[in-house]
């Protein structure tokens, strides 16, 4: 295997790995805070990258400003999907509550997917809200966009990593997923809470989708596939672990790419499944997990 | 104290009554059918209908009884129907000893599936199961190296996008001639009423309070001596065999199985028909696929909306009635029984 080869396996690792990264990091937030199972996020991963097409084809407006409408779209869907699911859900017995949102939001991602369908027509587009170019490193050369899809997704990484451990809506968050009712005794608004993480994971499903867009293309089932491998990322560092979610995306991703580089394409995914199976035959609880002890 | 127990236990004698007026009701129901169905279009509906419900059926008794959440279910449904497929391509069988061979091959992928993912905590299955199907579509679906020829053209070990025809068929049209959709509709009738009885059968048996206890207490059932892991799998391979099953009669009927089939909406079809009908109830399945069924028929003017209705549907039905239309029933059932047993008391106080 030559240098150049090798830098761009790393790079197409490195690369999907980042959106992978954020993919799982919103799946695993909502999940860590609020015991909810989101289905419906590949479909939000979708509407951003949708957004942001839009904001730059129709209107006009530069390639940042798309950015920003994919966020903004994302963090949107998500508060819609607290005030007419999630509020509603929390009513019930919370015995039911985490498969009756699983099962909810499963419904909300197909409708979500299908009126994108509907509106957009199912063509693939060009992701407009991307850099073009390459950047030379020694022998071979990267796409610049591959370079910026690595940054944004640290950068976002971190914005959220400060949020959580800094910000006093981040102790919230903390203190409600550690123990709801005490938090709640000790005076934290728990809907409140509910209605930003969902938006937090919402925006950074936005970006995602603008991310993931800009190396693929825009068609309706644009989620579906970051949603499926986040699914089994999470799998593998324990839903809610927030840096184990971080390792397992890049470390698969990377594996991924080798895989796919050797064998073709149609067995990255599979291998990984495997490989997943395997790790949870060894320690049932995921890689990073521990044995919770969950009261009955 | 026995005065109140009384009705408690009335009830619980009641209920096989009816269970067996709603079977009546459905037996009845299926033989009347092709004699008041004309319409060809319409008798192949009434047959997808019964596919559905059996698997709904099945993927109810996984979740709603033993509190399984796989989301492989078509995957298995799948898996029976290629495997009773490849075995007349291939090996030159009959499609009537293909079926139960095609039913036990279902069986085994579903117990390895189980062996991998019941050891974990129910949302993580509910991941790794969805995966597991989603693997398995792709790879079918991207498989392009050749297998075999035919004709001129090139076909694939798994049939690829396009799937498996024409491998044989129940043998209706021979026997029937014109008349042979009634004869599948016959046979199609009877593997739904056998799938039912078995599966009355098995939630009414001691294993079936098992599965039960488990979903409802597990740290209780599991105190009290069952094992989870072995419970669990053992219903995950019951439901297989009869979810492969239907697979094999599926791909007869039809005489043909594509990808199609592996796809996420039809899992979502049979998710909601179960929400719709009431999750963990025995009639729930079957309620719920002929409401949507009925529902989809309707939605067909809008065409391209059908999709988008049916996953507002769910999305609905589980918010607004959790415990779905036969939740709902028994709802109102229990309120009318309440009003009554108030008024009668005051009666014959005042005669």
């Amino acid at each position: 295997m030559s240098a150049s080869t090798l830098i761009a396996i790393l790079t197409a690792g490195l690369t999907n790995g980042a959106v992978y990264a954020l993919a799982t990091i919103g799946l695993s937030l909502v999940w860590g805070s609020l015991g909810m199972l989101n289905m419906a996020h590949g479909a939000l991963l979708t509407l951003g990258g949708y957004a942001a097409y839009t904001v730059v084809t129709t209107y006009g407006l530069p390639a940042p400003v798309g950015f920003v409408g994919g966020i903004a779209a994302g963090a949107l869907a998500g508060a819609i999907l607290y005030g007419a699911v999630v509020k509603h859900l929390l009513k019930q017995p919370s015995e039911t509550f985490e498969t009756n949102v699983l099962i909810a939001t499963v419904g909300i991602g197909i409708a979500l997917e299908n009126t994108i369908l509907l509106v957009y027509g199912g063509q693939p587009f060009r992701q407009p809200t991307s850099m073009d170019g390459l950047l030379r490193i020694g022998v071979t050369s990267v796409p610049v966009q591959d370079i910026v899809i690595i940054l944004v997704s640290l950068l976002m990484m971190g914005v959220v990593g400060w949020i959580l451990a800094r910000t006093r809506m981040g102790r919230a968050i903390r203190a409600t997923a550690q123990n709801r009712e005490a938090a709640q005794l000790m005076g934290v608004p728990i809907r409140r809470v509910y209605l930003q993480v969902l938006m937090l994971a919402g925006a950074l499903a936005g970006i995602c989708g603008v991310l993931v867009s800009s190396i693929t293309q825009l068609s309706p089932s644009l989620g579906g596939d970051p949603m499926l491998k986040a699914f089994i990322m999470c799998v593998i560092a324990g839903l809610g672990n927030l840096p184990g979610a971080v390792a397992s995306a890049f470390g698969l991703a990377l594996i991924e790419a080798f895989v796919q580089f050797g064998a073709g394409a149609r067995w990255g995914f599979p291998v990984l499944l495997l490989i997943v199976i395997l790790v949870l035959i060894w320690r049932p609880t995921g890689l990073f997990g521990r044995a919770a002890i969950r009261r009955l | 104290m026995t005065m109140s127990s009384t009705p408690t236990l009335m009830a619980r004698h009641r209920a096989p009554y009816g269970d067996l007026a709603m079977a009546l009701l459905v037996i009845a129901s299926l033989v009347a059918i092709p004699y008041v169905v004309e319409s060809r279009y319409l008798l192949g509906q009434v047959i997808l209908a019964l596919f559905y419900a059996t698997i709904a059926s099945q993927w109810n008794l996984l979740f709603g009884f033993a509190g399984v959440f796989s989301l492989a279910q078509m995957a298995i449904f799948g898996f029976g129907g290629y495997a009773t497929a490849m075995l007349c391509v291939y090996f030159g069988w009959n499609i009537w000893p293909a079926l139960p061979v095609g039913a036990v091959a279902a069986v085994v992928f579903s117990l390895l599936i189980g062996l991998a993912c019941l050891r974990l905590a129910g949302v993580y299955v509910a991941l790794l199961t969805l995966a597991i199907a989603q693997a398995l579509y792709l790879l079918i679906v991207t498989d392009t190296e050749c297998f075999r020829m035919v004709g001129s053209a090139c076909r694939q070990f798994t049939g690829g996008a396009v799937g498996f025809a024409r491998f044989g068929d129940f043998g209706t049209r021979a026997l029937f001639r014109a008349k042979w959709l009634v004869g599948n509709y016959a046979i199609v009738s009877v593997l739904f009423g056998f799938t039912m009885l078995c599966t009355y059968g098995i939630v009414k048996s001691p294993i079936g309070l098992a599965f039960r206890a488990l979903k409802d207490n597990p740290g209780y059932a599991v105190a009290r001596g069952v094992n989870r892991f072995q419970s669990q799998l053992l219903v995950f391979g019951v439901s297989a065999f009869f979810t492969g099953l239907a697979g094999g009669f599926y791909a007869a009927h039809f005489q043909a199985i594509s990808p199609g089939i592996l796809s996420l909406s039809q899992l979502l079809f049979i998710i909601a028909a179960t929400v719709v009908g009431g999750i963990g109830t025995f009639w729930g399945p079957l309620v719920g696929t002929v409401v949507l069924m009925v529902a989809d028929e309707a939605m067909r003017e809008t065409g391209e909306y059908r999709t988008l209705g049916l996953g507002l549907i769910i999305t609905a039905a589980i918010i607004l009635m959790p415990n779905g239309l036969i939740g709902r029933l028994g709802d109102v059932v229990g309120w009318a029984r309440k009003r009554f047993a108030a008024k009668a008391p005051s009666l014959s106080a005042t005669q």
